[in-house]
């Protein structure tokens, strides 16, 4: 294994009883990488990174951290990550400064570093206001705060976090995702998500899982073009045209454009009354920019905004995860299951 | 300090954090006193022995003390999701229920220590009530050791094997009990199950050390029950791994 892969899994499979929560989950992060590992709820995100901090075993596959095997290894690979799980549990009962000094008891910090590294992490976690404060006593945002500064506490390499934001309001949010990034200048992270903006925000890469199966790996701007359309978003003025020329309705600039060569599918958008806002799919390798342009030129509709676009992560996950509304997630275990493997690998 | 020693430092902590140690405290020293000095009859056996007390703790621990105790060692830490956050740091799952298990018992001696006060006060200060025969209460106490270790091991495996607090009591709270009143069925008994009962009943087994009298076989069973309750609690934590 090369040094530079942090976190490794390969071939993970979990079963709870007759249901298959992960199925053949293979993936690597390297060092230094922020990795957003997507999925709507349920899909086993936190099943995965359950089985990479050694709370649970796979049924199935292996894998290492740093070199640590999670079956040989689980001290090893606790001893090197930083792991914030769901919600941040705590101990309620606890003050923000005992909860760390416990934490940092347990991984075997003397006194003189856990002041070192307290210092540190209150900084970059800003807890300086909430140090004696009980934990039970905090708001949310704080709480995953204190959460964040206990993964931190021994100066990890490598960070887990699961959902750290969820649950939290739109600032508390924001700031937990600057504290990640700020985090994550010199550090491996592999962050769990179902909400695409943060993932956008704050990672490079990302990984798509549904129903417990890897559908997209790579660069965000390699996923959004994997389902090989290109978007248009076209906008054009309702009320006023060229003179001899009457201003579209909505029906026809739809069938305007669904008309164009290539068109893939239109669909409206709400905008106020003096416009119509209409988005195109295309295909990925024609450009249909001129050709909209001609054809608004040709009508003598007023053209007031084209955009060309890759599809939105959102749309793309979408797509790749679409099915798992009907909880339908965790098929019954086949017999033949070893022989598809291939067949489900994207 | 070993991960261990840490975990039952904060455990033995937290319950000063919350008013449970103070209330088990006071209850169990007030009913203590109750039982022995207003229905007990200890001013009518009229002698320097503390035999009452040593019959009577015992039964204070396992209907209040260790259920209410232990109910929430990892019940509680499963269902606020904390056991996730404890057992992700580096430590065995070994280290947790041992961790789990001293600092219970922590608490549970510190409350036997405390009986102390009782012999202390009447037979040597600010009362002289008469010489005391020191033997049986030692003896007394060791007895006492051996049988909150047994009992706290019990109730941290009822724990583990749980999610709810209520639950593990009320468990925790059956099991002892049946365990201290087993002589008492077993002699409406007979045959294999009547000499099991016998076997297992814990006041029995405490007999001996009430009347000063050390018996290895009863040091053995109580530091074997204890072992059996930790493995097992050990083996019931680790079984989230793979189910």
């Amino acid at each position: 294994m090369s040094t530079d892969v942090m976190i490794s899994a390969s071939g993970l499979t979990k079963t709870f009883g007759s249901v298959r929560a992960l199925d053949k989950v293979t993936f690597e992060v390297n060092r230094g990488e922020v990795v957003g590992f997507l999925g709507p709820n349920g899909a086993g995100k936190s099943t995965t990174m359950r089985i990479l901090t050694c709370f649970i075993s796979p049924s199935a596959g292996s894998a290492q951290v740093h070199g640590h095997d999670v079956f040989d290894d689980p001290l090893g690979v606790r001893r090197v990550i930083g792991y914030l799980p769901q919600r941040a549990p705590l101990y309620g009962d606890m003050s923000v400064r005992e909860y760390l000094a416990f934490a940092a008891e347990i991984r075997g910090l003397d006194e003189a570093n856990f002041n070192k590294r307290l210092t540190r992490v209150i900084e970059v976690c800003g807890l300086a206001q909430s140090l004696d404060k009980q934990i039970s006593h905090l708001s949310h945002g704080y709480r995953q705060r204190v959460g964040l500064g206990q993964a931190l506490i021994h100066d990890p390499p490598i960070l887990i976090l699961d959902e750290p934001t969820s649950d939290l309001d739109p600032n508390e949010k924001a700031e937990v995702l600057k504290y990640i990034k700020e985090i994550g200048k010199d550090r491996t992270i592999l962050l769990s998500t179902h909400n695409l903006a943060e993932v956008e925000e704050a990672c490079a890469r990302a990984i798509i899982v549904s129903k417990g199966r890897v559908v997209a790996d790579g660069a965000l701007d390699e996923i959004r073009s994997k389902t090989g359309n290109v978007r248009y978003m076209v906008t054009v003025d309702e009320k006023n045209a060229e003179s001899g020329h009457t201003a579209p309705k909505a029906n026809e600039l739809s069938s305007a454009l669904a008309a164009l060569p290539g068109a893939m599918k239109v669909k409206e958008h709400p905008t106020d009354e003096n416009a119509h806002k209409f988005e195109l799919a295309g295909p990925e390798g024609k450009d249909l920019r001129a050709e909209i342009f001609r054809m608004m030129v040709q009508k003598g509709w007023t053209l007031l905004e084209l955009r060309r676009d890759a599809q939105s992560l959102d749309t793309v996950f979408r797509e790749l995860t679409r099915g798992d509304e009907r909880l339908d997630r965790g098929r019954p275990v086949q017999d033949d299951d070893d022989n598809d493997a291939s067949k489900d690998k994207e | 300090m070993s991960p261990m020693m840490t975990i039952a430092k904060r455990e033995f902590r937290s319950y000063f954090d919350s008013p449970l140690a103070y209330v088990v405290m006071c209850l169990t020293f007030l009913l203590l006193g109750l039982a022995i000095f207003l229905y007990g009859g200890f001013w009518q056996i009229d002698r320097a022995s503390l035999r009452l007390l040593f019959e009577f703790t015992p039964v204070g621990l396992s209907i209040l003390v260790v259920p209410v105790v232990t109910m929430r060692l990892i019940a509680e830490e499963r269902r606020s999701g904390t056991l996730e956050m404890l057992i992700t740091l580096p430590v065995n799952d070994s280290d947790v229920i041992m961790g789990k298990f001293l600092g219970a018992l922590g608490l549970v001696l510190t409350l036997v220590v405390a009986t102390a006060l009782y012999p202390l006060a009447m037979f040597w200060y600010p009362w002289n009530l008469g010489p005391l025969d020191s033997g049986p209460i030692w003896a007394g106490y060791v007895g006492l050791v051996l049988f909150s270790a047994a009992s706290v091991a019990i109730g941290l495996l009822v724990s583990t094997v749980t999610e709810s607090q209520a639950v593990a009591f009320f468990v925790t709270f059956f099991v002892l009990l049946v365990l201290w009143f087993a002589e008492a069925a077993a002699t409406r008994v007979s045959g294999d199950l009547g000499t099991t009962l016998n076997f297992i009943c814990f006041q029995s087994r405490l007999e001996g050390f009430t009347r000063g009298l050390i018996d290895s076989r009863d040091v053995i069973f109580f530091l074997s029950v204890t072992a059996v309750a930790l493995v097992t609690a050990f083996r019931a934590l680790e079984r989230r791994k793979w189910s």
